[in-house]
């Protein structure tokens, strides 16, 4: 019994070492072929540097402080006002009692099954009639609302026992200040969880940038790398220079606080 | 006592919350989906000449083979994909579920992938499957294995994006898996080891019931999330022609993205479309219904 127990032991621990090799390779091509010439890229793969090495294939990248700047604005517009009108949403749906409650709830979620790609027609065609079409703007209007992050504050506010709130509002207490005086200060860890989840999604956002956005100026850094796709250019270093510019903020956001992502994750499980 | 918990909020109350994110939401989904709806009618391109054709883009539809190719590209990737990604999922929470040392490392490590840029991985991706001298091909020749023709070749193109999603998001199950795995209550295990369980036993006696709940949850996300792939597609096997070699890779998002905003035959997407969200609705209905019959909920 013993030896059946280390044998799978052993077998666990080849498949979690197979598995991090895996994991970690592409991460490993990115990082160092940003670096290297085209000849090393393919010739070399496996070294760290080589005599070669440089910072010549950032420097191609002209467009991309651009491209930075552009996602650093739409990202922090985005997922400030998600936080925002996550949290109320949550409040409305969990702590305020009015009728058809539940079936706009349920209305919600059930948008979470919709691709993108299916209301995308109107959707352009309503963001054109405002005159939005090719405007950072348009981004942050589409993304004014996140279906995951109210469900996620909302399953949270649903802990806070309503005892807590009868009080305040016995004592006259308006709705908005129990709302930003009790409940929010009790939500800062599941805050802090939709803070870096809308951060992840609107920095890596593709999809909507690719449809609204056609200005060379305007575009944020993942349309940007499809310059690479597009305009057919073959070299290789410049597209993991960008691929290591867009990966790099995310990676240090998610070491630093990669207690927030677990648990957003499998609160979300637990509780769907 | 208390009456004041029981009465309704003002609407005027109601709505300063509930407003900020619902217009937004009726905006930019609601409507848009009627629309969608209404648009599938029409033979509406863009411009202002346009009419009501009734089920004309149905009928199309019904006809295309293109249509009905990217249907079957949409369920191989769906099938193949979800199977792999669930199955990965599961057997990493298991494996990471032991106390070990570096437990939290590699739980962390595994699940990364997920947080990262899909269109600057597919960039990674499309260099390390270079068709000639790409590093999959040079670690292939290293085992003596055979090159392989990865993005290039129609039976293989699939395939290998099943793998970059793979890559990306088994993590993402694992954590979900994990989680439902802590939560099952450690006596059920006491009494198994009392009853003489065996390992194989406990699995599927204890742990796989237990588990229905999250996997339940896992298996709609999944399957939920692999109809939405598209930037991997786009990135790997967009470029002119589009929808990878002879089509293979053209999933029916990618189609819809096509027939809109490249041939403008939006009235044609549109009814594409519709039918995509028929068939995840109706594959979501089904899950929800027949959960009562696997899913345990004691406990």
């Amino acid at each position: 019994m013993t030896s059946r127990i280390k044998i799978s032991n052993i077998l666990s621990n080849i498949i979690i070492l197979i598995t991090s090799f895996v994991v970690l390779v592409p991460i490993f091509i990115i990082v160092t072929a940003a670096f290297k010439n085209e000849v090393d890229i393919f010739e070399r793969p496996a070294a760290l540097f080589t005599e070669n090495s440089g910072l010549f294939n950032f420097q191609q990248l002209e467009m991309f402080p651009r491209y930075i700047w552009n996602s650093i604005k739409v990202t922090f517009f985005c997922t400030v006002i998600q936080l925002g009108t996550a949290s109320t949403g949550a409040y409305a749906f969990s702590k305020l009692k009015w009728k058809g409650r539940d079936t706009i709830f349920l209305l919600y979620l059930m948008s979470m099954m919709i691709p993108i790609q299916v209301i995308i027609i109107p959707q352009f065609m309503i963001i054109r009639s405002f005159g939005l079409y090719d405007t950072h703007l348009a981004l942050i209007m589409v993304a004014s609302f996140t279906v995951f992050g109210t469900f996620l504050i909302k399953q949270f506010f649903m802990t806070i026992p309503d005892s807590l709130l009868e009080s305040a509002r016995l004592d006259g207490a308006h709705e908005w200040l129990i709302y930003w005086k009790i409940v929010m200060p009790l939500a800062k860890t599941v805050l802090a969880t939709v803070l870096i989840f809308s951060f992840r999604w609107f920095w890596n956002e593709f999809f909507s940038a690719l449809i609204y956005l056609t200005s060379p100026e305007l575009k944020t850094l993942p349309l940007g790398m499809t310059d690479f796709v597009t305009e057919y250019m073959v070299y290789y270093g410049p597209q993991m220079a960008a691929a290591m510019i867009s990966i790099i903020p995310v990676m240090i956001l998610f070491i630093s606080l990669q207690r927030f992502f677990i648990q957003g994750i499998t609160a979300s499980g637990i509780k769907g | 006592m208390n009456t004041k918990s029981l009465e309704k909020t003002p609407w005027p109350t109601v709505l300063s919350f509930l407003l900020p994110g619902f217009t937004g939401f009726v905006l930019f989904v609601f409507l848009p989906m009627l629309s969608t709806f209404l648009i599938s009618f029409t033979n509406y391109s863009g411009g202002p000449n346009w009419k009501i054709v009734g089920i004309d883009n149905y009928l199309t539809i019904a006809k295309d083979k293109h249509f009905l190719q990217s249907m079957v590209v949409t369920f191989k990737f769906v099938v193949i994909g979800v199977s792999l990604q669930i199955i990965m999922g599961l057997l990493f929470a298991l494996i990471l579920n032991r106390n070990f040392f570096g437990q939290t490392f590699f739980r962390s490590l595994f699940f990364m992938p997920n947080v990262l840029s899909s269109v600057g991985i597919s960039l990674a991706f499309s260099l390390i499957f270079h068709p000639t001298k790409g590093i999959a091909n040079q670690m292939l020749e290293f085992v003596g294995l055979p090159d392989s023709p990865w993005l290039t070749d129609p039976s293989t193109a699939l395939l290998t994006i099943i793998m970059v999603v793979l890559w990306m998001s088994f993590g993402y199950y694992m954590i979900i898996f994990l989680g439902g795995l802590q939560s099952i209550n450690p006596s059920l295990y006491e009494a198994a080891d009392i009853d003489g369980a065996n390992g194989v036993q406990k699995f599927f006696r204890v742990t796989l019931p237990m588990l229905s709940p999250t996997m339940f949850f896992a298996l709609t996300m999944c399957i939920i999330n692999s109809f939405k792939v598209f930037d991997q597609v786009f990135m790997m096997t967009g470029g002119t022609d589009g929808g990878g070699p002879a089509g293979s890779t053209n999933v029916v998002v990618y189609d819809i993205y096509q027939n809109s905003f490249r041939n403008f035959r939006f009235g044609y997407a549109s009814a594409e479309s519709l039918i995509l969200l028929l068939i995840i609705l109706i594959i979501t209905v089904i899950q929800f219904n027949n959960q009562k019959k696997w899913v345990t909920y004691d406990i």
